[in-house]
């Protein structure tokens, strides 16, 4: 079994930013994030600290604009100056293990996202952007706003469609497809299930994949797990590859691998809707379990979506083949060059 | 018991009154106008003291600062000025404008050998590459020609970029950062030019702490009346980024204008910008009501519609920046602003809002439109702050709704030539700040320097609306040029009417404060490409003299 480290300690200090247009839904998004139970000590950065709706009795203490839930998350308000209370809390002994930050509904979130390289503890773990699936077509064609919508879209490794209860399911359709049309490769979630959203936001740090070997899980209703584990180092050009050309379904991705080309050295693999990194681990991140030279990936995606068979083609080029590169093309049924 | 009279002598009074539109001689008591006219229309009010130091000069009514920002004052306390146009400090020195790197290198020599140790950073703000000559880049090798070991920190004009050396970059640990305002070159050293403040952060904490957070230094309030009296201020407004409803500002203000010698009035407009709710901006907007005194006074609340056109990030109408078609961005959004405006205008609060280019003036317009029809309000006075790209249209759409505009009229020298080749091409630069037809179809226009944006001097406004240059000498739409006494009227009565102080201040009548600017050469008569070139000897505020160094 490989148990993932569930808190970052002094290390890499994860950033997600949520935005989206007024009236979207972030906030109802931020409050389930506050208040579900994730085992995540989360700080959330809120513009508008007076629509934080939390219930009293999850209230561990407030402090003007900050407060404290008995469940280990912080509440506070960006106040005057972002990047200010973003180095505070990244330099705090106390921290918390991921930031979450709301973005007004005018700002473009990548401008914010910038912020989570401003302090070499932060990194940025994704964009979400909420999109209001009754008005998100409409707005997009509005002379003052339609710009910034459809900037906002472009910018999201994962969208939220959120108020899907409130249109019939053809209507629902035919906005999802009109959101692939105008961002490709959309990561798409409807938010009227995010009470996993926790899961796919932390997944990976709360949800440590059980299977030691490939195969689907289906342990939720929403998100199947698909887990790839490899003994031998990978072709990291072919890994690149194959992460890049993952299919919208795979929301999340997270792994160790070892590469062919980099003996000796580990590598951490984030994917968030279609953002991905792949860097080298900071010591002492990877699970003790896992032994040198092995490679485990854990895919996370949309259960009625995923394609294990598609992802488990996908993910073959990575092994380094043991004949010469023109009689593994052969094999693969690729024409010799 | 009333006080002794003061009569003022001097060789003409310009009242901007139209019952009595010249005078000799001005008589003073408690602070208020007695009476206007001659020698002996004064001496009828009784015994009387004559001061005659400026029986040769003109006075003129008090000018008055319409849109500026305390900032200045704080940039003065804690930084030197190192940027491309002339400005004199408080004290009255004339810091001549670099408008080359090899200029601004010798300037910030001459700065670094006058430090008394080797270790205090070298803070500097002002800068803008976009007034150069040449239009190139500052980068950190620029910068370490002055020194590569005292960290040096320059803050742009528009306070959203630095410039930094070497030593900066290497105390602010910038190996380590990855924001994408850090500019870097093809070998992936960082330039030293950070942008935006994710970028500047670190840099900021490291050398330049002392440039954040609410400070509550007296000096930042002297400096931002001083710099704008010794061009003739007698009010000044500061707009709306200040945190007056904190205790401890509030105090640190209340203390520094309540002193004798505190030299302009401050007009002090409530927080729109960093509160984020209409509830909060009421409640403290009631807060502050009537808490200042006779040189301190809250009133009007700011909002921030769009960005700044020579950043890039106005709202424009299209077809959007010249070339790219590219727009700004939206600081309230307009959605936003039909909730928002509407619950202020309800709550009898007058809106002041900055928009800068032409659809964040739509925006707000319609939401002024659907605040009137919600609960109609006569003689409310909202104002538009900057209004560079209002056409006929809007203005008539504004005129009807009662909104009136100070314009930005100091861009048409400063960014005219920079506006016409960058951002909005030979049309729009002709009809920026289109004071003329605004007059023309009944609305109250002043005019503004936006300090620290622009240097604070009224008469080099007055005759930026009147004359229309640009730097380079071109006139940018002369149709929309206003002869020079309703330039003055711009940086007087207007000015006073958008902050509904027209009945106390920005003419010279009898009933009202006696603030006068004392001037060396007659505005009304010179040649109105000279206006902005004659002295000020002098203000008298509330019968006070308050002398101009030579």
């Amino acid at each position: 079994m490989v148990d993932f480290p569930e808190r970052g300690g002094r290390g890499r200090l994860p950033l997600t930013v949520i935005g989206g247009y007024l009236g979207a839904g972030k906030t109802t998004l931020l409050n389930r994030l506050l208040t579900q139970t994730h085992g995540v000590r989360l700080a959330v950065l809120v513009n508008d600290f007076g629509s934080v709706n939390v219930d009293a009795d999850l209230i561990a203490n407030r402090d003007g604009e900050t407060i404290r839930l008995t469940n280990g998350c912080v509440c506070c308000s960006i106040g005057d100056d972002l990047a200010f209370t973003l180095h505070d809390l990244a330099d705090r002994a106390d921290g918390p293990d991921h930031i979450v930050v709301e973005a007004s509904g005018v700002a473009e979130p990548n401008r914010l996202a910038g912020y989570a390289a401003s302090h070499p503890r932060l990194a940025l773990d994704g964009i979400v952007v909420v999109a209001d699936a009754e008005t998100v077509r409409t707005r997009a064609d509005d002379k003052y706003v339609g710009d910034l919508i459809r900037l906002q879209l472009a910018s999201a490794d994962v969208i939220a469609l959120s108020k899907t209860d409130l249109i019939d399911a053809e209507a629902c359709r035919r906005v999802r497809r009109w959101i692939e049309g105008e961002v490709p490769r959309a990561r798409i979630l409807e938010a009227a299930q995010a009470g996993h959203f926790t899961e796919f936001l932390f997944s990976g740090r709360t949800q440590p994949p059980r299977p030691a070997c490939e195969g689907a899980e289906d342990h939720r209703r929403i998100f199947a797990t698909w887990t790839f584990t490899r003994e031998q180092p990978l072709d990291g050009a072919a890994l690149r590859a194959t992460i890049a050309a993952l299919p919208p379904a795979v929301i999340r991705a997270k792994g160790f691998v070892s590469l062919a080309e980099a003996p000796g050295r580990r590598f951490v693999l984030q994917l968030v809707g279609s953002r991905w990194s792949l860097e080298p681990e900071e010591a002492g991140t990877a699970p003790a379990a896992l032994s040198l030279g092995r490679s485990v990936v854990v895919c996370i995606g949309l259960a009625d979506q995923l394609d294990t068979a598609q992802l488990a083609t996908l993910f073959a080029p990575t092994s380094p083949s043991v004949f010469p590169p023109a009689v593994a093309a052969l094999l693969r049924g690729e024409k010799s060059p | 018991m009333p006080g002794p009279v003061t009569v003022f002598s001097a060789k003409k009074i310009i009242t901007m009154d139209s019952a009595v539109e010249e005078a000799t001689h001005v008589a003073v008591r408690d602070g208020i106008i007695l009476e206007v006219g001659t020698l002996d229309d004064c001496a009828a009010w009784g015994p009387y003291t004559l001061n005659d130091q400026f029986a040769g000069s003109i006075l003129i009514p008090g000018l008055i600062e319409s849109h500026a920002h305390l900032l200045d004052g704080l940039l003065w306390a804690k930084a030197a000025y190192v940027g491309a146009i002339d400005r004199r400090d408080p004290s009255g020195k004339l810091c001549k404008g670099v408008n080359n790197i090899p200029a601004l290198i010798g300037r910030l020599k001459e700065i670094e050998a006058r430090m008394p140790d080797a270790t205090t950073p070298l803070v500097g703000w002002g800068v803008d590459p976009s007034l150069n000559d040449p239009i190139v880049p500052i980068t950190r090798h620029d910068l370490d020609e002055v020194s590569k070991t005292r960290p040096i920190f320059l803050l742009h004009a528009s306070c959203h970029i630095a410039y930094v050396n070497s030593p900066t970059l290497a105390l602010a640990n910038y190996a380590a950062i990855k924001a994408p305002g850090v500019l870097r070159d093809a070998s992936g050293a960082p330039t030293g030019e950070l942008q935006e403040v994710a970028a500047m952060m670190a840099a900021i904490k490291a050398v330049a702490a002392d440039m954040i957070g609410g400070s509550t230094d007296a000096t930042q309030f002297f400096n931002f009346a001083r710099v704008a009296q010794a061009r003739g201020t007698t009010t000044i407004v500061d707009g709306g980024g200040s945190t007056y409803f904190e205790p401890a500002f509030l105090k640190a203000a209340l203390a520094a204008t309540a002193a004798p010698d505190f030299p302009a009035r401050i007009h002090a407009h409530n927080n729109g910008i960093t509160v984020p709710t209409a509830d909060d901006m009421i409640k403290f907007a009631a807060m502050l009501e009537g808490k200042g005194n006779d040189k301190l006074a809250f009133g009007g609340l700011k909002i921030l519609v769009d960005g700044s056109n020579q950043g890039f990030t106005g709202r424009l109408r299209p077809p959007g920046y010249l070339g790219s078609g590219a727009n700004g961005l939206w600081n309230r959004a307009p959605d936003e602003l039909k909730e928002l405006v509407p619950a202020l205008h309800k709550a009898g609060l007058q809106v002041v809002a900055h928009c800068n280019a032409d659809q964040a003036a739509e925006a707000f317009i319609d939401a002024v439109a659907i605040a009137q029809d919600q609960k109609p309000r006569f003689d409310h006075r909202h104002f538009m702050v900057h209004g560079q790209l209002l056409d006929e249209s809007l203005l008539r759409r504004m005129t009807a709704l009662g909104i009136h505009a100070t314009l930005f009229s100091n861009h048409m020298y400063y960014w005219g030539d920079f506006h016409r080749s960058h951002t909005f091409g030979a049309f729009r630069a002709a009809a920026m700040n289109p004071a003329a037809t605004a007059l023309r179809l009944g609305m109250v226009v002043a005019a503004h320097s936006d300090t620290p944006v622009s240097p604070v001097d009224p008469l080099l406004t007055m005759w930026c609306a009147a004359n229309r240059i640009s730097a380079s000498g071109r006139v940018l739409g002369a149709k929309e040029r206003v002869s020079a006494y309703d330039a003055l009227k711009m940086m007087t009565f207007n000015a006073a009417f958008l902050l509904h102080r027209d009945h106390e201040i920005g003419s010279i009548r009898v009933g009202k404060r006696a603030d006068f600017a004392v001037l060396g050469h007659d505005p009304l008569a010179v040649d109105p490409t000279a206006i902005k070139d004659i002295p000020v000897r002098a203000t008298i505020l509330g019968g006070r003299v308050f002398p101009v160094a030579d």
